[in-house]
């Protein structure tokens, strides 16, 4: 049995609009294991994003607790929350947040520099391999595709080898075919013992691949 | 880290560009006053050196504005009598004491300054001045020596005649002075006698030049000089001060427009600074969170900085040597009794002191935003980003 590295209990999130208080995240309880691919799914408004950045230690709950490693993160300060994700977490964004100067190598090595971690060419171009990305590598990011700057973001997020990877709508700025492209290394990534969990509103991408599918509807996981 | 920075400097062509040349022009002006001004003062004491005479007796007046224009070559309306000089001549600690009469020729086409003088004592006085042809004698009311840019000017040599229409004379040039980087150089030099004669101002003179036997008696000299009615005595030092003087109100108007020009130009560098910084916050919070700390982003930003303000530096120095020739002709233009050369100094020391400033100057600019864009959450970076 794989063991249980990421624990939300009780998770709410509670935004304050006015005199109103908005629910975005309401009762939630979930326990991730490792090496799971596990698929946010909801329509727009649903609290996915929201989830998924409570998860990852970017946004404070209102109430409740994230265990992740054994550690409840909601009571870590910013800078311990930032070592924990340089070593163990991977991020991946719909609109890929590359540096458009920077060639695809020197995206992909960026964060073992700050990480203070050797950079090893043959783990890069195995990287690059697997991503389709070996031609590409000396190719300003800002000369690429979609697909292909999503692959780049998807190599940088592997570089330091991350327990866990949190992919917001990945496929949301992807053609259908770059999309389905994209869902299989993430498919692959999870078989591959990664843990990943991405937010899409494509649940008929979803579907077609072997991954955790988690409803959300106004902020609860139906 | 240096290839992340010069990617990030390039990325931005044209603001880098116009960043260095806001923090060179800054430079520029700031080098460029600073080693003028040093540079102006040790031309004057160049050229004063160049007199060899320590102190100047002049009519009663006023002495230092006196003093100032017969250094230059000007006139003043004042005169001692030749009397005046035998007195001075008999005090025992006076070496040489040389009359001068000091006037200009002043026609359509050109304004000639003209230098009487005592041969005999003159000669005495400027012991370093090397001539081409010869002196000529007190009695030679028809010869004319002439200084180095006047004979390039005018193209004469020894043996040549020149003619002032004004006052209907022809003289021959015995001698041209080689240059001396003095005022010399711009003089026509006539028997005292002839000048006298022809500017009709027989037994009187301008000033007299004094060469002491020793200057550590100075003061007791002066004394002495100072007993005889018609005189005012005027050091050299004195002199320096009193030119100084009077440059110091144009020096006060090239010093506002420098501190405008400098306030302007650090306002743009701050400005530059701040929204170079401000447009990165995205990119700051996407360095944080693929594992950047605050540490890599400042060190990250100064370096940027350092690089910007240094090219910006040398491009200022580089203004500022190539364009000397240029300074100088526009100092010369604005300050009245300029040097004949000012000397172009580079100081190291203060070319670190400017940089430095310029440093200082970016560091404070950057700071504030950097500060602001570290100690955002990278949740706000994402919602930004997703907008």
């Amino acid at each position: 049995m794989s063991e249980v590295i990421l624990i939300a209990e009780k998770l709410n999130k509670i935004y304050q609009r006015g005199e109103e208080k908005v629910w975005a995240i309401k009762d939630v309880n979930l326990e991730v294991k490792k090496g799971e691919f596990i698929a946010v799914i909801g329509p727009s408004g649903s609290g996915k994003t929201t989830l998924l950045n409570l998860l990852s230690g970017f946004d404070r709950p209102s109430s409740g607790k994230i265990i992740f490693l054994d550690n409840d993160i909601t009571k870590m300060k910013e800078k311990e929350l930032q070592k924990i994700r340089s070593k163990y977490v991977g991020f991946i964004f719909q609109n890929f947040l590359l540096f458009p100067h920077l060639t695809v190598y020197e995206n992909i090595i960026l964060p073992l520099f700050f990480n203070k971690k050797k950079v090893v060419k043959e783990k890069i171009l195995k990287i690059s391999e697997k991503l389709s990305l070996t031609h590409r590598l000396n190719h300003r990011a800002n000369q690429l595709s979609g697909g292909e700057m999503q692959r780049v973001a998807i190599a940088r997020a592997l570089i330091i080898e991350p327990l866990i990877i949190f992919a917001d709508e990945p496929t949301g700025n992807l053609d259908s075919e770059n999309a389905y492209h994209v869902f299989q290394i993430f498919s692959t990534l999870a078989k591959e013992n990664y843990t990943v969990i991405l937010v899409t509103h494509n649940w008929e991408l979803a579907n077609k691949f072997d991954v955790r599918k988690i409803y959300l509807k106004d902020g609860k996981i139906i | 880290m240096i290839i992340l920075v010069f990617k990030n400097l390039l990325r931005r062509k044209i603001r880098t560009f116009l960043t260095i040349l806001g923090i060179s022009i800054a430079i520029f002006l700031l080098f460029s006053l600073f080693t003028f001004n040093q540079g102006y003062k040790n031309s004057l004491f160049k050229e004063l050196d160049l007199l060899g005479i320590h102190v100047l007796a002049v009519p009663k007046g006023c002495p230092y504005e006196a003093a100032s224009l017969i250094v230059h070559g000007g006139v003043i309306p004042k005169y001692l009598k030749e009397e005046d000089l035998e007195l001075v001549r008999k005090i025992p600690e006076i070496e040489i004491a040389t009359p001068i009469f000091l006037s200009q020729i002043v026609e359509e086409d050109r304004i000639s300054i003209i230098l009487g003088i005592d041969i005999d004592s003159y000669k005495e006085v400027k012991k370093y001045w090397k001539i081409k042809g010869r002196y000529f004698q007190n009695d030679e009311e028809d010869k004319i020596i002439i200084g180095s840019d006047v004979a390039f000017q005018e193209k004469l040599d020894v043996g040549d005649k020149i003619y002032f229409k004004k006052i209907n004379k022809i003289y021959e040039v015995v001698g041209i002075l080689e240059y001396t980087g003095g005022q010399d150089d711009g003089f026509y030099f006539l028997p005292l006698k002839e000048a006298q004669r022809i500017f009709d101002k027989e037994s009187l003179i301008t000033a007299i030049g004094i060469k002491l036997r020793n200057l550590e008696r100075t003061e007791e000299v002066i004394k002495k000089l100072e007993e005889i009615p018609d005189l005012q005595i005027v050091t050299m030092t004195q002199v320096l001060g009193t030119i100084l003087n009077l440059i110091g109100q144009a020096n006060s108007l090239i010093y506002t427009v420098i501190i405008l020009a400098l306030l302007i130009s650090s306002l743009g560098v701050i400005n530059t600074m701040l929204i170079s910084v401000y447009e990165r916050r995205r990119e700051i919070g996407l360095l944080k969170i693929i594992g950047a700390k605050n540490a890599h982003i400042i060190i990250m930003i100064f370096l940027e900085t350092l690089i910007i303000v240094f090219t910006g530096s040398l491009l200022g120095t580089f203004f500022t040597v190539s364009g000397n020739k240029l300074i100088e002709s526009f100092i010369k233009k604005i300050i009245i009794h300029s040097p004949k050369k000012i000397e172009f100094i580079f100081d190291w020391k203060l070319m670190g002191i400017i940089f430095l400033y310029a440093l200082m100057i970016s560091i404070l600019a950057s700071s504030y935003p950097i500060l602001k864009a570290i100690n955002l959450r990278p949740i706000e970076i994402i919602r930004s980003s997703d907008e």
